[in-house]
């Protein structure tokens, strides 16, 4: 077991930001809206951390204080949610494909400004982010609370008022609009959301994988972002935390596979490299058989009656 | 500025396909872009030039060298018959379930991630560039005079060309032809055109034929003026063309030209001090469509029906 966690401290790690990420990309589907605006946000917690981490907190020798790792942290929730609230109000008016252009157009936009300021380090990005703690594996102090905190958050949004504001949004944007449910407060609502999530993953992040560059946080990411709540299930908070631990493994479960030998040549490179074949294909199967993705509402409904028998 | 209208002009051709896409099916087909390089791809391997050493089929040589048009015709078949495929695989079931076009449009974005990935295994990722072509033309037209020459090369000047053909000859099919009031009648509305005996079906499918050829002659014309420099830059155009559409209307023929131009004109116009946010105009300006004039330039407000 010990073994395991140390040769996969990196992947577990990742699983779980993957996840939470995940669930950035559902709370505005939550509403309907389809947004791949969470790279953006995700790109910009990373910078934040990064730049404060390295040029104005100024740490010492040796592991850098956590305390400060959740000061930035808090920082990034706060600019992105703020850019969030820019960006939204007026992108949320447009409705289905036109948010989901614009949404792309930010996440570029974001990108090349990225990758041609002065404080953001250009092309070559900033390394040599502190880390708070001394081995990979430690990060899952941050990374799984803030997993547990959001699924928690999201399960409760479910079930409260704005949740059902929301699917009663998605469902019938007019027809919630004439039941006085206002569709411009709640997408936003939702949208900010996601954005102050995807930022403090961001600020994680950066700490995490120790440099950050405008690699990070691109449509590349929204694509992953996709398949993981396309696949995973797009009707219930569990379906795209499953979908971003999952996806995130398959591509190294196949390394695995492909290591083992014995394949044809072509097939192991396939496993190896084809992360992103692999993903793609999910997608296009996932939106034409499985709409909802594998994890339904129905599922958890069957699941919990089957556990619930024998008490009867 | 003549270096925005030739750049515009690539962008023109590219979003012709895209936009022609919108106009009969109202679904915005993400696969362009990879089609695009699959075209260009399978033109540069019809040229018999040996295939690059990082994919899966390096070091390939077809067993025959075709002249650079056939090769050019040859490829756009090629993305031609991959549009169909795609169409039948991505398109249809969702079609037939009647879903949602942001469905249709994360279903495309799949299948192009998964097409330009296949490239990339199959091809590998480095750069390629077409055996030169037009040796037999001089490589660049004189739009000055002797004194103040004004030099364009030639091959933007045929993509220029070939755009504006192709811009004509799509408005006369779209305006003129019999089948081309058919296929105006599937973009108003699908059912009733297929309960006036119209084969719905039939003309989709040649859409993303004349589609995905277009797309195949685009990929290789812009591989033959800038090098294919790696299978991405499939996708980059891709998301490059969908502000170019919607400048222009989506939907709207003549509109995507104009679209192509102006980004084009655009990104040449950036002042030299800010050259490296060029990249960003076409999104900025993408951004500002959305938010000021959903429609785009020439596009028809879009009234939402109760």
């Amino acid at each position: 077991m010990a073994t395991f966690l140390a040769t996969y401290d990196f992947l577990l790690v990742s699983m779980v930001l993957a996840a939470v990420l995940a669930l950035t990309l559902y709370l505005p589907l939550m509403a309907g809206q389809l947004s791949v605006a969470s790279p953006g946000f995700y790109a910009l917690g990373g910078y934040i951390a990064a730049i404060l981490s390295t040029k104005v907190f100024h740490p010492g020798p040796g592991l850098y204080p956590i305390q400060l790792v959740l000061v930035e942290m808090v920082a990034a929730a706060v600019v992105s949610g703020i850019l969030g609230l820019v960006v939204g109000l007026p992108a949320l008016r447009l409705r289905g494909i036109f948010l989901a252009l614009a949404t792309i157009a930010f996440v570029q936009i974001l990108g090349v400004v990225a990758l041609n300021l002065q404080v953001t380090g250009g092309a070559i990005g900033i390394f040599g982010i502190p880390q708070p703690f001394s081995n990979q594996l430690s990060y899952m102090w941050v990374a799984l609370p803030l997993l547990l905190l959001s699924m928690l958050f999201v399960a409760r949004l479910e079930r409260s008022r704005t949740g059902r504001a929301l699917v009663a949004l998605r469902e019938d944007e007019l027809a919630a609009a004439a039941m006085g449910v206002s569709p411009t407060y709640y997408k936003v609502l939702a949208f900010t959301t996601s954005a102050v999530l995807a930022g403090m993953v961001g600020a994680v992040s950066a700490h995490f994988i120790n440099t950050w560059n405008s690699r990070q946080g691109t449509f590349d990411t929204s694509v992953n972002l996709m398949a993981f709540v396309l696949v995973g299930g797009s009707r219930t908070f569990v379906g795209p935390v499953v979908g971003g631990l999952v996806l995130t493994a398959l591509p190294e479960a196949l390394r695995g596979i492909a290591d083992v030998g014995g394949l044809p040549g072509w097939l192991a490179q396939f496993l190896r490299d084809g992360r992103l074949i692999i993903f793609g294909v999910l997608i296009a199967l996932g939106t034409v058989f499985f709409p909802q993705g594998l994890i339904t509402p129905g599922l958890l409904r069957h699941l919990g009656r089957r556990r619930r028998v024998p008490h009867s | 500025m003549l270096n925005g209208l030739a750049i515009g002009s690539v962008y023109a051709i590219f979003a012709l396909g895209y936009t022609l896409i919108f106009s009969v099916l109202r679904i915005i087909n993400f696969t362009h872009g990879a089609i695009f390089t699959l075209g260009a791809y399978a033109a540069y391997a019809l040229t018999g030039s040996p295939l690059g050493i990082n994919g899966l089929l390096a070091g390939l040589t077809l067993p025959f060298r075709l002249p650079f048009v056939l090769a050019l015709v040859g490829g756009s078949i090629v993305a031609a018959v991959c549009g169909v495929i795609v169409e039948r695989l991505a398109f249809r079931p969702l079609r037939a379930r009647g879903a949602d076009p942001l469905l249709s449009l994360v279903s495309s974005l799949g299948v192009a991630v998964a097409l330009v990935n296949i490239t990339q295994y199959l091809f590998g990722a480095e750069p390629y560039s077409y055996p030169d072509p037009l040796a037999s033309l001089p490589s660049a037209v004189n739009f000055g005079t002797a004194g103040q020459p004004v030099l364009v090369r030639t091959v933007q000047v045929v993509i220029f060309a070939v755009s504006m053909v192709m811009l004509a000859l799509l408005t006369y099919l779209m305006n003129a032809t019999r089948t081309g009031k058919a296929l105006r009648a599937v973009a108003e509305d699908t059912t009733t055109s297929s309960l006036l005996g119209i084969d719905t079906d039939r003309l989709i499918l040649l859409t993303f034929i004349i589609s995905g050829f277009l797309g195949g002659v685009t990929g290789t014309l812009i591989g033959l003026s800038v090098g294919i420099a790696g299978p991405y830059f499939g996708i980059a155009f891709g998301l490059k063309g969908l502000a170019v559409i919607v400048l222009g209307g989506l939907g709207d023929i003549p509109g995507a030209v104009v679209g192509g131009l102006i980004i084009g004109l655009a990104e040449a116009f950036v002042p030299a001090q800010h050259i490296a946010y060029r990249e960003a105009v076409p999104f900025a300006l993408l951004f500002i469509v959305l938010l000021v004039r959903p429609q785009g330039l020439l596009g028809r407000a879009q009234v939402q029906k109760v």
